[in-house]
């Protein structure tokens, strides 16, 4: 075949082609000259293929090179210019950049540190560059905004890749491991403010020695031992159980049943003194260990509480039948002395100055009644006048025990039905003048007169009603004191005086309560 | 016909305002390799001020990479733009060599 005949162009640009193309291989030659090139690309029929220009130490650098390569934590180095000159396949995974798009660049265009505070990182430094290596925990600020907490290891590179300087830093992500020991931080934080400011005792228990491993502060306040005290004793050491046999049974039972109540224990604290308490302990599993954790509550104040509604039972059972006690003396005497046209009349506003001073013992919890308060409720009906026509004189703050409440309430509320009906209330000028006082001398003494001026002349009654009775024998049994009444012309006079022991409640023992049937 | 002065203020002028499109073909993380793409980024970063696109292609991962551009051997710089297009082989570490053939400082100094 005749070859084919090339234009002079043709000619001249294929030359130039060529020249190129030596070009290109004289400066190859010169680069691996130079030890500038370390890899060749070889054409074959198959395509390209890449050779690399092995030295002396080729093959332990491979072998370098493929261990850090597999090594699971990301490995970054970079040359004294903070450019990146080594990343492995763990560094691309955790940056997210393949290596060719790392190397070369500046560390800080990858990711950038963020410190706990100036003075951590200032400390990093320094200690890099005294000892050549640092070790310890930071944060990474990628540049697609992740946040990574990184463990890492930094060290000098002294004798560097390449034949650079620089640094190796070997980086693990510990975000979940640090998300994991916040959550526990935050849960820790919680659960021991839980422990430590509970108002039950709580105690934690080895179950293999039986020993306390800890105690909340309620615990020791209750018991008065120090928590240093606590740790490392057995429960019967500490009062809460009787001996070591007790303490042994305990843990028998929870044990087999994982739970143990006991509903009423009593506590010996450190200073000798008993306390009713309940305990509660169950047998937990603590990371593979078992663990007891029993919680002690002081239920004195609860037992008191269920002590005062047993007696508060039987006072109110004991009232009850002696009120109905009083109303049927009341109905008996009122139909004995009263008129019968009256007498539902006047029965029925006796009970109510009967409830009026049940209401007002009711309303200070059975805790007596003051004189005032029980003066003012009697003479309620008379409200406009006090002041005026009704005058009230006594110090405050005496408070009558129940029976002389009752008894003097019934007495002020016959005072004031007489003289509404009859005496200084009954016309538009008279007056009451209803006084009290305590007495020191010859011993202390509660008195109380009620004196009428001013009202229709007064004659002395031909015959005892009960009113009588009520202001007479009745206050006095209830205060066992002395009532005297005068019918003088000028008005109804009524004294009572009786001790004070008799009368008032002392400050300080203002509950007495009766157990029995001893109703007086 | 243009004086030398002129061509030099062309030189200069083109060299302050032209776009570089550098392909660097590396291979692997070879000693050469590295120290290549941190001189190469570093003359990008010092003389191109976001006046570049750099891409980096490892013929060691990919060999077929090497075809197109007739790559002999690596690492190997090629200037695409601005035009002629032009090829380096080695580290890129002799600077000065480097700055005046990629056409970012003049082959001589002068003064107008």
């Amino acid at each position: 075949m005749k070859p084919k005949r090339l234009t002079k162009a043709a000619i001249f640009l294929e030359n130039q082609d060529l020249r190129a193309r030596l070009d290109d291989v004289e400066e190859m030659l010169r680069a691996i000259g130079r030890g500038e090139a370390d890899a060749l690309v070889i054409e074959n029929g198959a395509g390209p293929k890449v050779y690399t220009i092995e030295g002396d130490e080729a093959e332990a650098n491979r072998f370098r090179s493929d261990m850090l390569a597999m090594v699971s934590d990301a490995i970054v180095a970079v040359d004294d210019n903070e450019r990146i000159i080594y990343v492995n396949a763990a560094a691309e995974r955790l940056y997210g950049f393949p290596a060719s798009s790392a190397l070369g660049r500046k560390l800080a265009e990858i990711r950038t540190s963020h410190w706990p505070s100036p003075e951590a990182r200032e400390a990093a430094v320094a200690m890099f560059r005294d000892r050549g290596e640092w070790h310890g925990d930071h944060v990474h600020i990628l540049n697609d905004g992740r946040i990574i907490d990184i463990e890492s290891s930094s060290t000098k590179l002294r004798n560097g890749y390449g034949g650079l300087g620089g640094r190796l830093s070997v980086m693990r992500d510990v975000s979940a491991r640090k998300k994991h020991e916040t959550q526990v931080a935050i849960s820790e934080t919680r659960y021991r403010r839980l422990f430590e400011s509970a108002h039950d005792g709580i105690l934690i228990l080895n179950p293999g020695t039986r020993k306390i491993v800890d105690a909340n502060p309620f615990m020791t306040q209750m018991l008065g031992y120090s928590h240093a005290e606590l740790v490392g004793r057995e429960l019967f050491e500490i009062g809460l159980l009787k001996d070591e046999s007790a303490s042994q049974e305990m843990f028998q039972k929870l044990r087999a049943t994982r739970a143990v109540r006991y509903d009423n224990l009593p506590l010996e604290t450190r200073a000798g003194q008993h306390q009713d308490v309940e305990v509660v302990a169950n047998l937990y599993d603590e990371s593979g260990d078992p663990v007891i954790q029993c919680n002690i509550r002081d239920i004195t104040e609860r037992r008191r509480a269920e002590e005062h509604v047993k007696l508060l039972m039987a006072e109110v059972n004991h009232r009850a039948k002696n009120l109905l006690a009083v109303v049927q003396a009341f109905a008996h005497q009122t139909a004995k002395y009263g008129d019968p046209a009256n007498f539902t009349e006047q029965l029925s506003d006796r009970i109510d100055g009967l409830a009026a001073g049940q209401d007002l013992l009711v309303r200070n919890h059975w805790m007596g009644v003051d004189v005032a308060d029980l003066v003012e409720v009697q003479l309620a009906h008379f409200k406009d006048l006090i002041g005026t026509r009704v005058l009230i004189d006594g110090p405050p703050a005496l408070t009558l025990n129940m029976a002389a409440a009752q008894g003097i309430g019934m007495a002020l509320h016959e005072l004031a039905t007489n003289a509404a009906k009859y005496g200084a209330l009954s016309n538009r000028v008279g007056r009451v003048h209803i006084a009290w006082r305590v007495t020191d001398a010859p011993k202390p003494t509660f008195s109380m007169s009620w004196q009428e001026s001013g009202g229709p002349v007064v004659a002395p009654p031909t015959r005892k009603g009960f009113g009588q009775i009520v202001i007479g024998r009745m206050a006095e049994a209830s205060v066992e004191g002395r009532a005297e009444m005068a019918f003088r012309p000028s008005g109804l006079s009524w004294d009572l005086s009786a001790s004070v022991e008799n009368t008032l409640v002392s400050t300080g023992s203002r509950v007495q309560m009766r157990t029995g049937n001893d109703a007086r | 016909m243009k004086n030398l002065a002129t061509i030099l203020a062309e030189g200069d002028a083109m060299r302050a305002s032209a776009h570089y499109v550098l392909h660097l073909y590396i291979a692997g993380s070879t000693p050469n390799s590295v120290r290549a793409l941190a001189n190469v980024r570093q003359i990008c970063e010092e003389w191109l001020d976001g006046r570049y696109d750099l891409e980096v292609l490892d013929i060691a991962q990919n060999p077929a990479l090497a075809a197109p551009a007739r790559i002999l051997a690596a690492p190997t710089l090629i200037r695409l733009a601005p035009l002629p297009i032009r090829c380096f082989i080695g580290d890129m570490s002799r600077r000065d060599s480097m700055l005046v053939s990629l056409g970012l400082r003049p082959l001589v100094a002068w003064s107008a």
